[in-house]
């Protein structure tokens, strides 16, 4: 493999000669390997959803979460090796007990975020740690700002504030398609059908394991509180999209 | 010597984004003899195969009660089972001293799971080299859980675990339908049909080495031995329609091509 | 042969020298209170200061009723006139309390803690009043044997949301707990104990229980000095919880008894 790092790829205490930390860059990998997160900043709020790969027909639906609660009125998807983004939301859960705690008042998803990202950001530094394979988009309402707020924290600890992101396998195509899709413009309630969509389109069925939407919205909706979005509005989603990809294809054969 | 470099310690990722002493920690549940659990409405049934070491020794026991409403079986290192069937004793027997009520299976299996993350992430220690498959019934109903050392956890229908466990899965998902209308004598028949393709060739489900364990509503978790038991095998034997043995002697998969950690990355 | 620090033991020494010379020796006495400040007593709280009088509770025919006035005492001075001492917790438990204000609070951040830890897990699984009971026994029992008690007197209402069963309970600041299907707290279980005892029935209906709960409050106001005629009055039902804002109670002061205090005089001096 010519992007190894001939010995200089076995600790993420190890710089390589041209300023690389390959442990962080393999950590990423695993993340990039996982189904796609998407995360985007509609008109009226946040929408988050994450493609779940099942692994087998025994599963009990829904197990196996990848969209959490935090506070009230911010919640996180995760995406990466699961056991790992637990880790990681335990941590955002106890930074957001914590501060409560001592302030009073819940975390805005700007410091949580911050938080969040030291603690991912410390397993970069150690030799006898390893770096998280798990990305963290964490949506929420700032009750100070008055808006709707998305952020995501990578394995090496950087984060941003986005409108719109993806992570995962999907994630160059789901990107494109929601630039392509103004969904930045619609509201949670519309962008949702095409979330489901771009989910179904970049997912192969041929080669790719089957799959279980879960999403969840901070919005207007909701009363800007982060809530999970009932199982049958994903269903009636993913129906609409599954004809409306039907329908493209259709207009592709003629 | 090594297949690789980046396989010898925990806290190192390979370029393609894999752990592979996870993986190999994986590999321990697949030698270890399979087990097996399958859900109801209303109950759920462990079963799981014993090993004795020879003809002079006793069989090794694989399932464990955790409390009135829970118990565990296992495949892989026992030693490192009998460490967090005591972790999980401890946080039911407190549970039930504080609230005065049985502790949740699920957010006990999300515990046991974050302890077995913590290990494949630090250097100090070694990851538990254990598959468990959980059967509770607790305020929410029945539940079937299997823990794996990668940390993973997931709530199943039926699921099974261990060596030559491919063949149990097959017919768990031919029948798992069939399952929450069940009986509890059905669902244990189920599982003992299962189980006996996990047995290599020659040799046959018996008292001895088998052992089936029961939790339900209005149901404390309880073995199913003796005689109870031998009634079971004898009617299953009348039924047939059990899953196909695996032919003797031959592993699941390769030896020297590990599986890919798919199951971290869904 | 160990290596010895001599500046560390001469050092050790001259500071044993120097608590001799001021009087602060370790004393080897076991009667005497020590005057070391190695062990010496500590003294944690001994009593509440910032307080709230009594609390009552019942069941009734729909769910179970609290009632609990407003008013925090300093002392025997009438301090905070506005607090609300009767609380929710979660969907379908309420508590409420009295004794030390601010150990109330702490408490509730305890359990709004667990109430948050419930909504994440988001698994079908809520926390019965029966439950957070039991959890406020171990807490309280706990800080007692470790001498730091939460000086409270507690009473936890609600309806099991798994069950649809009724609970009422209270927990005192040594652990003590029991259930009962009427409950009062500090002066209200002498005072509002024994009309509840008379005129309490299983099959009350909302109305006649809320009427019975502001007798005794009046009751109190009339008798105990840390009382006050501002009430809250909170429900739990099948259908959730509720805590009403606070109202005052008529009172009636043309008595007799209280238009001419002395009137009882020639008898014991009571009313």
């Amino acid at each position: 493999m010519s992007s190894t790092g001939a010995g200089y790829d076995l600790s993420a205490t190890t710089f390589s000669p041209d300023g690389k930390i390959f442990q962080v860059e393999y950590a990423t990998k695993a993340v990039e390997n996982s189904g796609t997160a998407i995360g985007i900043k509609c008109k009226d709020g946040i929408l988050l959803a994450v493609e779940k790969l099942l692994l087998s027909k025994l599963l009990v639906p829904g197990t196996n979460k990848r969209v959490h609660h935090v506070t009230p009125r911010i919640g996180v998807a995760v995406t990466g090796l699961t056991a790992d983004t637990r880790q990681i939301v335990n941590r955002a859960r106890d930074e957001a007990a914590n501060y409560k705690e001592s302030y009073g008042d819940y975390i805005s998803p700007k410091l949580l975020t911050e938080r969040v990202s030291n603690y991912v950001h410390y397993f970069t530094m150690h030799g006898s740690l390893r770096p998280f394979g798990a990305s963290t988009l964490i949506a929420g309402y700032d009750d100070e700002t008055k808006e709707a707020q998305l952020h995501m924290v990578e394995p090496s600890g950087v984060s941003y504030r986005y409108f719109g992101c993806a992570v995962g396998k999907g994630r160059q195509g789901a990107k494109t398609e929601i630039e392509k899709l103004k969904v930045m413009e619609m509201t949670c309630r519309v962008a949702m059908k095409h979330v489901a969509k771009i989910l179904h389109v970049l997912h192969d069925e041929a080669k790719d394991k089957p799959f279980e939407i879960e999403m969840s919205w901070v919005c207007e909706e909701s009363g800007f509180k982060h809530a999970m979005i009932d199982t049958q509005l994903i269903k009636d989603a993913e129906k609409w999209a599954k004809e409306s990809i039907e329908a493209d294809e259709m207009d592709d054969d003629e | 010597m090594f297949r690789n470099q980046y396989d010898t310690d925990v806290t190192v990722w390979s370029p393609q984004g894999r752990l592979h002493q996870v993986e190999y920690a994986m590999e321990a549940v697949k030698q270890g003899s399979a087990c097996l659990g399958l859900t109801s409405k209303t109950h759920a049934v462990l079963c799981a195969l014993k090993r004795s070491p020879n003809e002079l020794g006793s069989y090794q026991e694989k399932i464990m009660k955790i409390d009135d409403h829970m118990g565990i079986s296992i495949a892989g290192l026992t030693a490192d089972a009998r460490m967090l069937a005591k972790y999980m004793r401890t946080e039911a027997l407190n549970h039930k001293y504080v609230y005065g009520t049985q502790l949740q299976a699920n957010r006990l299996a999300t515990d046991l799971a974050d302890m077995h993350q913590r290990c494949t992430q630090s250097y100090v220690r070694r990851p538990y080299g254990v598959g468990m498959l959980i059967a509770a019934h607790d305020a929410t109903g029945p539940h079937l859980m299997e823990t794996s050392p990668s940390g993973n956890y997931f709530e199943y229908v039926a699921m099974a675990i261990g060596a030559r466990s491919q063949s149990a899965k097959t017919y768990l998902e031919k029948h798992y339908q069939d399952f929450p209308a069940a009986s509890v004598d059905d669902l244990i028949k189920h599982g003992l049909k299962a189980l006996s393709g996990c047995i290599t060739g020659d040799k046959e489900l018996d008292v001895a080495s088998v052992s089936v364990a029961i939790v339900g509503a209005g149901q404390a978790f309880e073995e199913v031995q003796g005689a109870r038991l031998q009634a079971f095998l004898d009617a299953i034997e009348v039924e047939g329609d059990a899953a196909a043995p695996a032919p003797a002697g031959e592993p699941e998969a390769p030896a020297d091509v590990p599986a890919p950690m798919d199951e971290g990355i869904a | 042969m160990p290596k010895r620090h001599w500046p560390l033991y001469l050092s050790l020494a001259l500071f044993l020298r120097l608590l001799l010379m001021i009087g602060l020796a370790p004393s080897r006495s076991h009667g005497a209170p020590s005057q070391t400040l190695m062990d010496a007593p500590r003294q944690r709280t001994q009593s509440p200061i910032v307080t709230g009088t009594s609390v009552i509770g019942l069941k009734y025919k729909d769910g179970v009723m609290l009632a609990a006035d407003t008013l925090a005492s300093y002392g025997s001075l009438a301090r905070y006139k506005s607090v609300e001492r009767i609380r929710p917790v979660g969907e379908s438990t309420l508590l409420g309390a009295s004794g030390e204000y601010s150990d109330f609070q702490a408490i509730m951040e305890m359990l709004e803690d667990q109430t948050q830890e419930d909504r994440n897990m988001d698994d079908g699984f809520k926390r019965a009043p029966a439950e957070v009971h039991s959890y406020l026994r171990a807490v309280m029992y706990n800080r007692r044997n470790k001498m730091n008690p939460l000086w409270n007197y507690l009473l936890i209402a609600g309806v099991n949301p798994r069950t649809g069963g009724f609970f009422l309970g209270s927990v005192d600041h040594i652990g003590t707990a029991y259930e009962d299907d009427i409950l009062a707290t500090g002066f209200g279980a002498h005072l509002a104990l024994p009309i509840l005892r008379r005129r309490w029935r299983a099959d009350m209906e909302e109305g006649e229980a809320r009427a019975l709960l502001e007798d005794c409050m009046r009751v109190l106001f009339y008798r105990d000095c840390r009382a006050l005629n501002r009430i809250q009055i909170a429900k739990a039902t099948r259908e959730g919880v509720l805590v009403s804002d606070p109202y005052t109670i008529e009172t009636s002061w043309s008595l007799a008894a209280f238009a001419q205090p002395k009137a009882g005089a020639d008898t014991d001096g009571s009313w």
